[in-house]
């Protein structure tokens, strides 16, 4: 007898339907899994068999072959272990009267009849919604990541027994209760209250989220970079259901999502500066998984001691930045991972770093301080609006009791400046002001006679390069939207001037 | 303009790269036409001093007709133009010195040998301040003087760059043309030979070694009327420079410095001993007799008139300046910018601003 069991395979970030067919023949004892197979799918034979032993049921001692169609379609990882293991019982009619019909099984089974929770389930059901399935069958630990799907029936059973009582309707499983999401649930760690001093870089992170300006924290060791990164994501706005469901699917796919079900808070990355181009971008042997930069999506990448990385793995990011996306191609076909996030990086000012500071004697030349600028390469710089410097935090400024602003104040005037920004830009398919192209900076960055006096003697005065002109422009634009001006007052520009990179390497 | 025939021997003599004592020792005797035409006569003394396997590589380029020929050509082709001690174009600074180099091999405008000179020199570790003001006094200067200086990263550079801003800048380099050292100025002595002059008293095809810096360290000080000294630490070579100049009695001149502050520890040495202290264009001016005032109308802002009198006081970090001038940061931050392209102002790195006036 032959039977028909639906599955799901995780390609990149989408699910392709997989059916898992079970033939048994009388012959001698055998057990064939085609339909290109992986390791892990392979090795689901073993799996499958103790399972079902260690359920209470029989596994046939006669000729299986289990096929997964399509056949073209190479099978990776532990998803279709349960699907297999209905499938068998089926065709075996151990599991009579059970309709298996339109219900979709997911799920990696431990050899005493467990069921483990998978990566991915997210877009698995997502797709397979899509394709009109509503019933899912799914292990117990993903049971929160499931829910926030509206629509479907979604039974989440912690073993293949529990699955064989609800099928067979001995003891029915009650459906995964839907979760709401709400935006306000993010819960931060970090607050910009806690940043002591700092007023510069501080606004500065407040007009690079504003415009959606990637930034470059510049600074000695120890003086709160790191801190003030991680603050990014609290002054961001709280991100849509849509946004929060896209960053959940690509967390699942890469198997790094927590307990909570669902991202609400904008994802802070940090990778370390050993990452290599794969680990950053995405790729691997097993499967295209997302990158650092996708896992960073909607929210920031973090490259602290940004000189430090593999100059392949910073140039990699240029066209991410462009584009938002990453296309990762590989043998098994080529994978489009979203990537939309903030480049936040942060470097010392020469390599002992200690230039400029108050106290410390900087023993760099300049030449060390050039080399050690020119690792970040231009073209790369390029894509980094604004530049700021972190001093060291004296004493007094740590144990002072003044009060700093909390991140919920800032947050309120950044999502002023972007709904002015979703209001200019209705239409054309730009987000923020750093989208903008000549023909945008043409259109909406008119200055006064005195701004554009003002950034004409900051080209000759500081020897800016003609490429710092576009930057400067869109930084002012953001400055002047958070002052809720409609025009570039001289001032907004003179401000943006100030986060030029330094000394004429622009 | 062709060479004479005595500069055309001194350049011919000069091609042998015997070191200058020996050839110090063969030209305070003989001319170097007269070793060139008398060559056989001379043979035996010229031979004790150089050596037999150079004095042979000198008979023969004689006996060869084409080696004097193929020289001046590949000078020619470098874009090289030789002034000889027996030039007319000679600097007579360098006459009156001891050891005076027997050829200045020159690239870009010889012309700027004949006018008045200033060196200027500073070590590689020249804080941001500094180099701003070095570049502000060479351009200033450049009124009245062609800047001299070496072309070394920080103090040099600063200083040939602001002369080169407004008038002549003369880099004086310790290596032949073939090489360009430190490879991050090459774009400035690039600019230098275009719009102003390097000069060397090494072949095109003598590498930068150690030695040859201390020795073109009293072609830079006997250039110039005065020396300044913008920054320089105890063991810099700056200080070798000034020690020339001061022999050859030149004006020095240093830029004081802090208690502690290690690049400008050689600055405060020289100021115990025999230089001038500088902290105003005039006191170089007044040396001199010339007039450097500054046409330049700049005006100011209330606000900034408010932070530029805070900088004023003493290098600052921006919440002193802020505290000082009742502003916020936010407001300040504008203020400071508009100060620093008027160039009132220099940002040090690390959010802290010095006062360039």
């Amino acid at each position: 007898m032959i039977s028909k069991i639906m599955s799901f395979a995780l390609c990149g970030l989408d699910g392709v339907p997989v059916e898992a067919e079970t033939d048994i023949n009388s012959g001698l004892p055998s057990y064939e899994l085609v339909g290109l197979p992986d390791a892990a799918v392979k090795e689901s034979r073993e799996r499958v068999r103790s399972a079902i032993k260690n359920t209470g049921r029989k596994f046939p001692v006669q000729k299986i072959t289990v096929n997964l169609a399509p056949a073209d379609l190479r099978k990776e990882g532990a998803y279709f272990d349960l699907a297999i293991a209905i499938g068998i019982l089926k065709a075996s009619e151990q599991l009579a009267g059970a309709d298996c019909g339109g219900i979709v099984f997911l799920g990696e089974l431990s050899l005493g009849g467990a069921l483990r929770p998978v990566a991915g389930i997210l877009p698995l059901l997502i797709a397979a919604k899509a394709r009109g399935f509503t019933t899912f069958v799914i292990p117990a630990a993903n049971a929160r990541e499931a829910s926030y799907i509206e629509g479907v029936t979604t039974y989440a059973a912690p073993s293949l027994g529990a699955v064989l009582d609800h099928l067979t309707g001995i003891v029915p499983l009650a459906p995964v209760a839907a979760s709401s999401y709400r935006a306000a649930q993010a819960q931060y760690r970090a607050d910009l209250s806690f940043v002591r001093g700092q007023p510069v870089a501080k606004r500065a992170a407040e007009v690079a989220v504003s415009g959606g300006h990637n930034l470059l924290l510049v600074g000695p060791p120890g003086t709160g970079k790191t801190m003030l990164a991680r603050c990014l994501p609290t002054i961001m706005p709280d991100m849509t259901f849509d946004e929060a469901l896209e960053v959940t699917k690509i967390h699942s796919v890469a198997g790094v999502l927590g307990g909570e079900g669902i991202v609400a808070e904008r994802p802070f990355r940090t990778p370390h500066h050993t990452a290599t181009t794969v680990s950053m971008c995405g790729g691997g042997s097993h499967g295209v998984r997302p990158g650092e930069i996708s896992l960073a999506h909607n929210g920031v990448l973090f490259l602290d001691e940004m000189p430090e990385y593999h100059r392949a793995t910073l140039e990699a990011l240029r066209q991410p930045l462009e584009d938002g996306c990453i296309t990762v191609t590989r043998s098994g076909g080529a994978v489009t991972f979203p990537a939309n996030f903030m480049l936040c990086a942060s470097m010392n000012p020469c390599p002992c770093g200690n230039y400029g500071s108050a106290d410390r004697v900087c023993t760099c030349t300049p030449a060390a301080i050039r080399k050690y600028r020119d690792r970040i390469s231009g073209p790369l710089l390029d894509r980094i609006d604004i530049r700021v410097e972190v001093d060291s935090v004296r004493y007094d400024d740590l144990t002072s009791a003044a009060r700093e602003e909390s991140s919920a104040a800032v947050k309120a005037r950044v999502e002023r400046a972007r709904a002015v920004q979703r209001e200019r830009f209705a239409g054309t398919g730009l987000r923020v002001n750093a989208d903008m192209g000549e023909r945008e900076l043409r259109q909406h960055c008119a200055l006064s006679p005195e701004g554009d006096g003002i950034l004409r003697l900051s080209f000759e005065r500081l020897r800016l390069s003609a490429r710092a002109r576009a930057r400067i422009l869109k930084v002012a634009r953001t400055i002047a939207d958070l002052a809720e001006s409609r025009d570039i007052r001289p001032e907004h520009v003179l401000e943006a001037v100030s986060y030029r990179q330094s000394d004429g390497d622009a | 303009m062709p060479y004479t025939k005595e500069e055309r021997s001194a350049i011919w003599l000069d091609s042998f790269g015997i070191d200058y004592a020996r050839k110090a020792k063969l030209l305070a005797s003989h001319t170097p036409y007269a070793l060139a035409s008398q060559f056989l006569s001379l043979r035996g003394e010229i031979c004790a001093a150089v050596g037999e396997e150079r004095c042979a590589a000198m008979e023969a380029s004689l006996r060869s007709a084409q080696y004097y020929g193929a020289l001046e050509r590949s000078y020619a082709e470098k874009g090289i133009a030789c002034v000889t001690y027996f030039s007319e174009g000679y600097p007579e600074a360098l006459r009156d010195i001891p050891d005076p180099p027997l050829v200045l091999y020159c690239r870009g405008d010889v012309s700027l040998l004949g006018r008045r000179k200033f060196s200027i020199v500073g070590s590689r570790h020249t804080s941001p301040h500094i180099l701003r003001l070095t570049e502000r006094y060479a351009r200033e200067l450049s009124k009245a003087f062609v800047i001299v200086s070496g072309i070394a990263d920080g103090g040099d550079a600063a200083a040939l760059s602001g002369a080169l801003e407004r008038g002549g800048a003369i880099a004086v380099l310790a290596y032949g043309f073939d090489f360009v050292y430190p490879e991050c100025n090459a774009a400035l002595l690039r600019k230098v030979e275009e719009r102003g002059l390097a000069v060397t008293e090494y072949l095109p095809h003598e590498e930068p070694r150690g030695f040859r810096f201390p020795a073109r360290n009293r072609i830079l000080a006997a250039l110039g009327e005065g020396v300044l000294v913008v920054s320089g630490g105890m063991k810099s070579g700056t200080r070798s420079t000034a020690e020339h100049a001061y022999q050859y009695g030149r004006d020095v001149f240093a830029f004081p410095y802090a208690p502690g502050v290690s690049s400008g520890a050689g600055c405060n040495a020289l100021l115990k001993q025999y230089a001038k202290l500088v902290d105003d264009l005039v006191d170089i001016a007044a040396v001199f007799g010339i007039n450097l005032t500054e046409t330049e109308e700049i005006s100011l802002t209330d606000a900034e008139r408010a932070v530029f009198a805070a900088v004023r006081e003493g290098e600052a970090h921006i919440t002193e300046i802020c505290a000082k001038s009742g502003l916020d940061a936010l407001q300040v931050n504008p203020v400071l910018t508009m100060l620093e392209m008027k160039n009132l102002i220099v940002a040090c790195g690390g959010n802290r601003y010095a006062a360039l006036k």
